[in-house]
Formats: structure tokens, sequence, C-alpha cells
């Protein structure tokens, strides 16, 4: 294999890879990248088994063929070149050789023929917006569990209907939930999937790189769904199991709501939270007549408290939360105004984007309180 | 300038079974088991203690030293029972007593004297008190501090006051083995008496630098101990400080070793339900449970997990400690000891769970209807399925290192179980 390829290309689609190659040595051609010439066009690979991508950029192709290469130590080193052509040369001992200007280095390779085989895309399912699936990706990711042994939980739900896209998350102790009524048009029965989390944070690169306007190509199998972004390909083991029955769950309605400024609300909690536990976060929500009080107290180390105007003539109500996932739903949303909805200091409490929020989409998110 | 006393029951198991059963009066007893038995003497009675018998040996050494005594189990409910009365009559003289032990407390009775009068009178009738409304002997140890007021107690018995005045600590201390200062066991003894230290005068004046050097904290807090000073670990505290407990803990020790993981897992299922009870009876949650696991070759392992909320359910605990157990036995292994242990206690749950809460509400529900039972008709009445087969005897201790606070607990029902 001989070809020569722009430093810049090379840079930018080898980042791409860093994400999916295996960290761990357990299996080492998993740490390399594979790396194939043919016709004007060298494709790059890299999986960690449970997660793939595929990527290319143009190349002047001397000798076709294919070898593997390590991932890491590529990228590091073809970083620091300068922004010139590279050519790249695979010896028949497997050691690739770098020349670009008066740099030249070997590297050592290994055989392409121990490098997995992915699997190929089925026929396309649909048509999704990249700007769509990332920003209900970044909605809804900070609520999966961290949790390795909740493996179900692990992952998004994701849900494709004709009329719509549809993502939820969970982590048994909060809950965020996205839906776009975006037409789809070639799904013709309902499909569901468990998404990794690893594989959302692909996406959300993999996105950051395209226009927001583009489409991305999706598809799924038995065992994997398949992203294509223009020359990109990611593809993904689905988690197995059940995702837990998320709309038993789901509030049908809360007795009360007020309507509060996202950004003071945000702004309140942080540095109220800066005197709770650090292991649990908790501060209190006290809902009265006219205000929101946010109150959080150490015994040995201080206590704060911040009050918000609210449109509220109730009852008071005291619900406590762990700070960090209203801050998560705070900071993920883009909305001027949120409500919080709630009953009872046992119940859920739920956060939405205010009435007039971000057009399209019907963003819920559901804590459970913690009891102090 | 405090005062404080130290009242310590006699032979506390030995004199309550001498109250159901007078036939043993006078004789050498030992409370804990047959002498045939695996397992560690609880109590041994005066008596029996002259043949060199004492709590924590084996029961069949005790059988050795001295095999005319009397082997009798021991019975938890009874002692707790006569703690509880113990506690009452304690709580008549002042409002400031804390059950170091099942049978062994300390009080403050600073600024009583217009209601008691001077400590030793006032010593004279608690003395008297207890032994009209328990009908058994405590020994009172009266001083300015805890720690002296508790090694007087250990010098007045059996069934003696001794006051040590303000002052005369250091003298009283003095010609006293070091092993006497609450705290120093086998280790510090040894250590100690390398550096030719034997009687507390010794240990007294010893350079307080240098047992900081060699020993650290517990150095220093053992240069106070020596001049009659509350320092270290327990004493740090005051007496009516919260002492809610810092842990929860069950252990039980198999008659003969066993293999059998039927066994092995309805005696957990047991011992998850013992921290449970207990947990609730203290309105507490943990957030980390921690399995003991020893093998016959005395090797033991411990493995804990953190919950992300706190618990106080059987089924949730003895999950968890099932599943470590299952993870970490060595396959085949037969076990000795088997302990549940609960930490990070916090009096709220914390974080509620969204998927499982109505799971959990129920099972909350249920526990409060199985305590109230339990609190009518007895520890044995409900358990859960698994556990039925676990049952076993509940085993009990005087404090056998001396160590006030060792087993402390908010109410006298926990103390002495280990």
């Amino acid at each position: 294999m001989e070809f020569t390829v722009s430093k810049t290309d090379l840079v930018r689609e080898l980042n791409f890879s860093q994400g999916v190659v295996e960290k761990k040595t357990t299996i080492p051609i998993l740490s390399n990248v594979l790396v194939e010439a043919a016709g004007d066009r060298i494709n790059l690979t890299a999986t960690d088994l449970e997660l793939g991508i595929r990527s290319s950029c143009p190349a002047r192709v001397k000798k076709q063929g294919a070898g593997t290469i390590p991932a890491k130590r590529l990228l590091d080193y073809v970083r620091l070149l300068p922004d010139a052509d590279l050519e790249v040369k695979l010896q028949d001992n497997q050691w690739a050789s770098l020349v670009c200007g008066r740099s030249r280095t070997r590297i050592a390779g290994m055989s392409r023929e121990s490098f997995p085989e992915l699997p190929q895309m089925p026929d396309v399912l649909a048509q999704i917006p990249v700007g769509v699936l990332a920003s209900m990706i970044a909605r809804t990711i900070f609520a999966i569990s961290m949790e390795e042994s909740r493996f179900t939980l692990n992952g998004s739900l994701l849900m494709l209907k004709s009329s719509g896209l549809s993502m939820v998350a969970t982590d048994g102790h909060r809950l965020a939930m996205v839906e776009h009524p975006v037409e789809l048009p070639g799904v013709t029965s309902p499909f569901r999937a468990l998404l990794p989390r690893k594989a959302m944070g692909e996406i959300l690169k993999l996105g950051q790189d395209s226009s927001p306007d583009a489409m991305l190509s999706f598809s799924g199998d038995e065992n994997h769904l398949f992203f294509q972004f223009g020359q990109r390909l990611l593809l993904s083991r689905k988690l197995t199991g059940n995702f837990p029955d998320f709309e038993r769950v789901l509030p049908k309605d809360h007795p009360h709501f007020v309507a509060l400024d996202r950004e003071e609300l945000r702004k309140s909690i942080e540095r109220v939270s800066q005197f709770s536990d650090e292991r649990s976060r908790a501060v209190r929500m006290r809902v009265q007549e006219g205000e929101l009080h946010i109150h959080s107290s150490l015994s040995e180390t201080g206590e704060s408290e911040d009050s918000l105007p609210a449109d509220y003539d109730g009852s008071p109500v005291e619900i406590g939360f762990n700070a960090s996932y209203l801050l998560d739903f705070l900071r993920a949303s883009s909305e001027e105004k949120v409500t919080f909805h709630f009953k009872d200091p046992n119940s859920a409490g739920e956060l939405r984007p205010a009435a007039n929020g971000e057009p399209g989409y019907k963003y819920r998110y559901v804590v459970m309180p913690m009891r102090i | 300038m405090k005062t404080y006393f130290h009242v310590d029951m006699d032979a506390f198991f030995v004199s309550v079974e001498e109250l159901f059963d007078p036939s043993l009066i006078g004789k050498p007893v030992v409370v804990g088991g047959q002498a045939n038995q695996r397992g560690v003497v609880s109590a041994a009675s005066y008596a029996a203690r002259k043949f060199g018998v004492h709590s924590a040996m084996p029961l069949r050494t005790a059988h050795r030293l001295c095999p005319q005594a009397i082997f009798v189990d021991g019975h938890p409910t009874r002692y707790r029972e006569y703690s509880g009365k113990v506690y009452q009559v304690l709580k008549s003289f002042s409002p400031q007593v804390d059950m170091a032990s099942v049978d062994e407390a300390y009080m403050d009775l600073t600024g009583t004297e217009r209601l008691h009068g001077p400590p030793l009178s006032a010593a004279h009738r608690l003395h008297d008190a207890m032994k009209r409304s328990t009908a058994l002997n405590c020994s009172i140890g009266i001083a300015a501090s805890r720690m002296v007021a508790k090694v007087a107690s250990d010098q007045a018995k059996p069934n003696g006051v001794l006051w040590v005045l303000p002052g005369e600590e250091a003298r009283f201390l003095a010609p006293l083995d070091v092993r006497k200062i609450p705290g120093v066991g086998k280790v510090t003894e040894k250590n100690l008496q390398a550096w030719g230290v034997r009687k507390v005068g010794d240990l007294a004046a010893l350079d307080e630098d240098f047992l900081r050097q060699h020993l650290g904290q517990w150095g220093l807090a053992l240069a106070g101990k020596s001049r009659g000073m509350d320092a270290g670990g327990w004493f740090d505290g005051e007496v009516g400080d919260d002492n809610t407990p810092k842990s929860i803990s069950h252990e039980f020790t198999f008659n003969e070793d066993t293999a059998d993981s039927d066994t092995l897992e309805s005696t957990l299922a047991r011992l998850s339900e013992m921290v449970a009870r207990r947990l609730r009876e203290h309105d507490l949650h943990a957030r980390t449970i921690q399995l003991k696991l020893r093998y016959s070759d005395f090797s033991t392992i411990t493995r804990a997990h953190s919950f992300d909320h706190g618990t106080q359910l059987d089924t949730e605990i003895f999950q968890q400690i099932r599943a470590l157990f299952r993870a970490n036995r060595k396959a085949n292994s037969t076990i000795r000891l088997l302990g549940v242990h609960a930490s990070g206690l916090k009096p709220a749950e914390g974080q509620l769970n969204m998927l499982d809460e109505t799971n959990t509400n129920r099972w909350r529900k249920a526990m409060s209807a199985v305590d109230r039972l339990r609190d009518k008709f007895g520890e044995d009445s409900v358990s859960l399925a698994m556990g039925l087969r676990g049952r076993f005897r509940e085993r009990v201790h005087e404090n056998p290192a001396g160590l006030p606070g060792k087993t402390a607990g908010k109410t006298p029902r926990e103390g002495g179980e280990r």
C-alpha cells in the first residue's frame, strides 16, 4: 500500500477514531486503526468491538492495499507535522513509513488479517436531521446511569415513528425524555433500540463537524445501530435487555407548578448548593406564597438561602432534591423560562421548558425527591 | 470540677442467671454455652474466676480450668430486660446517663449536691436503690473524670463504692498495673513493658513527646490517662452527647464450620434481618453494607457495597449481602464465621428511587408491621422465609476488653451485642 494524503485531512479523520480505539491493550489490534487505500481515497476504520467508526478522505493512491497502525501514536505524531502532503508506504513486514517534507518516521503496524470485520450497513431506515438528533442527545445523555451493573440504563432508549423521534434516559433517580415531530416517512413500523452512552458521545462529536441541517442516514439490524454522516459511518452494538417501563413512572399530572427564569434558578441553585453535602448534594426547595426558597445547610460548615419570585398562592410545600440533578437540566436546556411542577415531598417533581420554548421539542425532566 | 459516677454491675450475666435459678448462687458458673461447645465465655461468676476463667475465653478452655463449673446458655433477652431496669434506676438519679455497655454506665452528677447530698452518700443511696429495684449488686466509682471513675469502680468490686478525691488521681493510679487503664490491651502493655513501664506511675513519669513519637495520638491520650484525665477515643465526648451508633453489625460463628450454601445464605438472611431491625429501631438508614467472611483457616475477608440511597430494609440488605457473598466466597470453602455490618448511617434515606419506589414502599409498610409483631410476640415471631432456617441462638458478651464505649449504643438494649 502506498499513498499521499493531506496532513490536515488525515488528522481530522483520525480524531474521530480516538474515542473508539481500545485504550486498554487487552486485544492489541484494537488499538490500531485500519487503513485501506483504493481508488482515490483512503478508508480509516477503528473499533473496540462495541463501537466502530469508518471514515475516509481523498488521497493519491499509488499502490492499493491495507494495513493497521497504532491509532494514538499515529495521530500524536502526524499532528506535529507541518501542514503539507504526507507520503505513507506500508512495507511487507507491516512497518509503515511516513515521509513529510524533511521528516521521516517508521511505525510498527500489524497485519490487517487479524482486524475484526465490521458489519455491513443494511438498508437505510430513515433520514434524520443531524441537529435534531444531536440536540436530543444533549438533552438526555446526563441522565444515563453511571452504574455499570445497571446495564440497561447505560444508554438511551431511541424510538422512531413515522411521525417523530423520541429519546428517553434514566438512572433510576431522574428521567429525561425528549420528543421531536420530525417526519420520518421511511419508518413504517415503530422502531425501538437502546443506544449506548459512548455511541451518543461520538454522535455529538460527528454532529459538531456537520451542518445542523445536514441529514444522517440511520439504520439498524438485530444487534447494531448505524449512523452515516456523509462519508463517515458510526456503528454501535445495541444494549441488550429491557429498558424500564418509563411510561408507568411518568407523572400523569402535578397539582401545582411555578414558572421561573431558567438562568436565575440555575445561579441560585449553584450558589446554595455550595453548602450541601458533597455526596448527596441535597438542597431544599420550598414553594410558598409569591416565591420559591432554595435552602441548604451543612451543620459544621454553614448554610445558604436564595429566593426567586414565583407566581404561587397555594399552601407551602418543601421538597428535597439533589442539586446536581436539577442543574443538569437547567444547563442542558436553552429556553429562557422553565416550569417546575410538583405535588408533595414524596412524589416526583418535574422541570419543563415553559410553553413557548424552542419550537418542535417536547422536553420533560422528572426528578425523584430526597428525604433529608 | 465535674463529678462522674461509673456504675458497673457485678458479674451481671451470672447475677441475672442466679435470679432465675437461685441454686447457682455461690457456685462456679460459666455463661455462654455448654462445656463441649465451640464459642467463648460470656461471663463467669466470681467463684469460677478464681480458677482463671474469664470472659472471651473459649468454653472448652474454661472447662479444662474448672471442670466442676456449671455451664449455662446465655439469655440475651433476660440481660436486656435487666439492663433496661438498671437504666431506669440510673435515670432516676441523673438525666445524664450513658450506658457504655449492657452492664455499665457513666453518669454526670455535677451540681446535684443539693438534691442528692455529697457524692459518697448519693452513691450509697444509688447502691441501695439498685439492690431494691433489681436485686442486683453493683460497684460505683466516683471521680472528676470518667476514666478514673471507671478504674475506681473496678477497684471497688465487688459491691463497693470508691471515691477518688479531686487532686488525688495520680496518686490513686500510680501503683496500679497499666492494664487497668481502659484501652490498654495486650499490645500496648507489651510495648510499654519493653520500655520498663509496668505501673501507671511509670507511665506518668514518661515524656509526652516520647509517647507521641512511638504511639502517635494514642500515646498522647495515654499520657493524659496516666494523670487521670479523660482523653482519647470515646472519652473525648461528654456524657449525654449524641451517641447515635456509627455502625451496626451482627456476626455468627458456626458450631461446626460449614460449606453448605443453603445454611450459609440463610444465616446471612438472618443476620441481615437483625441488622435491618436495629437500623429501624434507631431510625437510621445505612448507605454502606459489608460482608465479613472467615474461613476455617481463620483467613478473613470483608467486602462492602454502597447504595446510592440509605436503606433499612431486610430484603434490600440481604440481596446485596448475598450478591457479595456469591461473588467473593472461595468455591466450596468451609466457613467459620459470617458477619453483616452496616455503616454510613443517616437519619433519612436520601434519594428516592423512581423505578422501584412502589415496591420499596410496600416493603417499608410490611417491615413496620413486622416490627410491631416482633415487639408484641418476640423477635422470632416473624422472619424472611430465607432467614427461618438460619435461626440461631444469639450470643452475648459482657465487655471483655473493658473498653468503655466499645459497644456503646443509645439505649441499654444495644449493649453487649457484638
